[in-house]
């Protein structure tokens, strides 16, 4: 890394958080090396604060896109309320930045036993410890009738990219009257507020484009997340346009025609004029097959370092981790994630390590100007994670206050963006 | 001996106060500024989120025991208010009223 001017620090606070953790490393001393998969939050957010927080550890992190697109907002670019780039962000800062080895690739597989993570294209790289961040794979054994191509025509949209763009411009060449389908996964998924939130931000553009459009959400549960919220939200903004069907009314989702475009339950068969599918969801692929992963589908992990409890110096942390009550959500991923690095830095260069503050904080949007947020505290307890304060917003909150959290909403994602990428 | 190795995003003045007690305060204070992070942009960045970077450390403490008293209303900093200890809170003001002084030519 280059040395920087005094004038620079102006715009390098983002690195300056952590200026004060560099320890020092005694001359010719090899640098320990730490691999980090997968570059979306919880990768991202792994690599940047180790770099920051020590010049003595290399960095590389590995991901196969050029760009990542943060699925938090996409239900905002689906109702037409922003554009794909705004969501969209580069790696080029934490490699000049930072100092990180940023290569655009994908991990084949990790060999525990040589301390080696091999690359799809070939190369092995040597690492003292692994960071694994690859966010979730979808489970379509679970579901009939649906797999990775029918992802083609019924869009999923639940990684943020072309399919968030395909589901867009099916929206938009619906005729008016048609009926939106969307199938709710079972627990536990990536973001358990945001099927509920798509159907809001959906119903907020039909109401402007194509107000004699209906929507339908096929839940594979019988109760949702903020539950309360939503339905005084549906009643107050989109009233007679969104329809809930608990699992306990269709008796299930059993199967997906793709062609027909309709959706089996146990009691009927329902037709759309566009269907989003959000199928059941297990932890990314690479963890699966690399013996990351439990019977439950999902990473055990030490409940302070994010230590793998299967594979000795691979730490997980992300949507695929099962975390106690941590729910996947980007912010608990960046939580995690600097948790994580800070116990790596003190592992391998005798820092002192805090004791880690873990959180989530989500913004949820039921129209554009009317938000809510909930605010969760963790703490490690025996041996996992445990919820120790719980804030939500309630239903008879103020308009304005509301709006206040639409506002709050978008500042957070303009301060968390650069936290993670920048 | 050890050589010091010019860390290139470390602010410089950091790296030279070598006394133990002040170092250990100050990966604390980094550590607990890197959650405010996640919300606060620590440079100018205000609008709907408050920027808290230019607060002294009283100011700032004072502001975190309004939140966990409720007398300022916020959920996540209710939470987070709650989940430091009033060591942690005087911790992570200094360090950020430092990093504030570090900030402004
Ligand atoms: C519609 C929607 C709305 C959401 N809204 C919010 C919100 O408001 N707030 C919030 O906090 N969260 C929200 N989320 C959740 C959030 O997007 C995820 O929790 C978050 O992205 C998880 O981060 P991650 O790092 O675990 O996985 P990802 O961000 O998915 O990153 C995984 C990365 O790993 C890479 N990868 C996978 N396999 C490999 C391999 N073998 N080698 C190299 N790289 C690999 C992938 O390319 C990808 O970039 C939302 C999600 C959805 C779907």
């Amino acid at each position: 890394m280059k040395s920087r001017t005094r004038r620079e620090f102006g715009c390098l606070t983002g690195a300056m958080v952590l200026a004060g953790l560099a320890p020092r490393l005694a001359a010719g001393e090899a640098k320990a090396k730490v691999v980090v998969v997968g570059g979306g939050i919880g990768g991202a957010t792994a690599a940047k604060y180790l770099a920051a927080s020590t010049r003595t550890i290399e960095i590389t992190l590995v991901e196969p896109k050029l760009n990542y697109t943060t699925c938090f907002f996409s239900n905002l670019y689906l109702a037409g309320l922003c554009s794909l780039e705004s969501l969209t962000h580069g790696y080029k800062t934490l490699a000049q930045r930072y100092g990180i080895n940023v290569i655009h690739d994908s991990v084949a597989a990790v060999d525990p036993v040589a301390k080696t993570v091999g690359l799809k294209s070939g190369p092995k790289l040597p690492y003292d410890r692994v960071v694994v961040a690859p966010g979730i794979a979808f489970n379509y054994e679970a579901l009939a009738g649906y797999d990775e191509a029918a992802t083609q025509i019924i869009p999923h949209a639940w990684n943020a990219g072309p399919q968030t763009q395909l589901l867009r411009r099916q929206l938009e060449s619906m005729e008016d009257g048609g009926v939106f389908v969307l199938v709710a996964p079972p627990n536990p998924f990536r973001c358990p507020p945001a099927p509920y939130e798509r159907a809001s931000l959906v119903a907020y553009y039909f109401k402007q484009h194509k107000p004699r459009s209906r929507i339908l959400i096929l839940d594979a549960k019988d109760s949702f997340n903020s539950q309360d919220l939503f339905l005084d939200a549906w009643e107050r903004h989109y009233r007679g346009m969104i329809e809930w069907l608990p699992a306990q009314f269709t008796g299930g989702i059993k199967a997906i025609d793709v062609k027909g475009r309709s959706v089996k339950t146990a009691s009927e068969t329902f037709k759309a004029a566009v269907a989003n599918v959000i199928p059941p969801q297990i932890a990314g692929q690479f963890a699966q097959q690399n013996g990351l992963v439990d019977q439950s589908g999902w990473c055990p992990v030490d409940p302070i370092t994010f230590e793998s409890k299967l594979q000795p110096g691979i730490h997980v942390v992300g949507d695929a981790t099962s975390a106690g009550d941590m729910p996947k959500s980007a912010f608990v991923a960046n939580s995690q994630a600097k948790a994580c690095a800070f116990a790596i830095a003190a592992a391998l260069t005798g820092s002192e390590r805090q004791s880690p503050h873990l959180f989530n904080t989500c913004y949820t949007f039921l129209s554009p100007d009317d938000a809510v947020s909930n605010a969760v505290s963790f703490k490690p307890v025996a041996g996992t994670i445990k919820i120790i304060d719980n804030f939500v917003s309630q239903v008879q909150e103020s308009v304005e206050t509301r709006h206040q959290a639409a506002r709050e909403a978008q500042s957070w994602y303009a301060a968390f963006t650069r936290d993670t990428f920048r | 001996m050890r050589k010091i190795i010019a860390a290139s995003i470390a602010a410089g003045s950091f790296t030279i106060l070598a006394d133990r007690s002040y170092a250990a305060d100050r990966d604390a204070g980094a550590q607990l500024a890197a959650m405010c992070a996640s919300c606060h942009r620590l440079d100018v960045g205000n609008g709907g989120i408050p920027t808290i970077l230019g607060m002294s450390p009283e100011m700032l403490t004072r502001a975190m025991l309004a939140y966990r008293s409720r007398e300022r209303p916020s959920h996540i900093m209710r939470a987070i208010a709650l989940s430091l200890s009033d060591e942690e809170i005087a911790t992570v003001a200094r360090y950020l009223a430092a990093l504030n002084r570090q900030v402004r030519p």
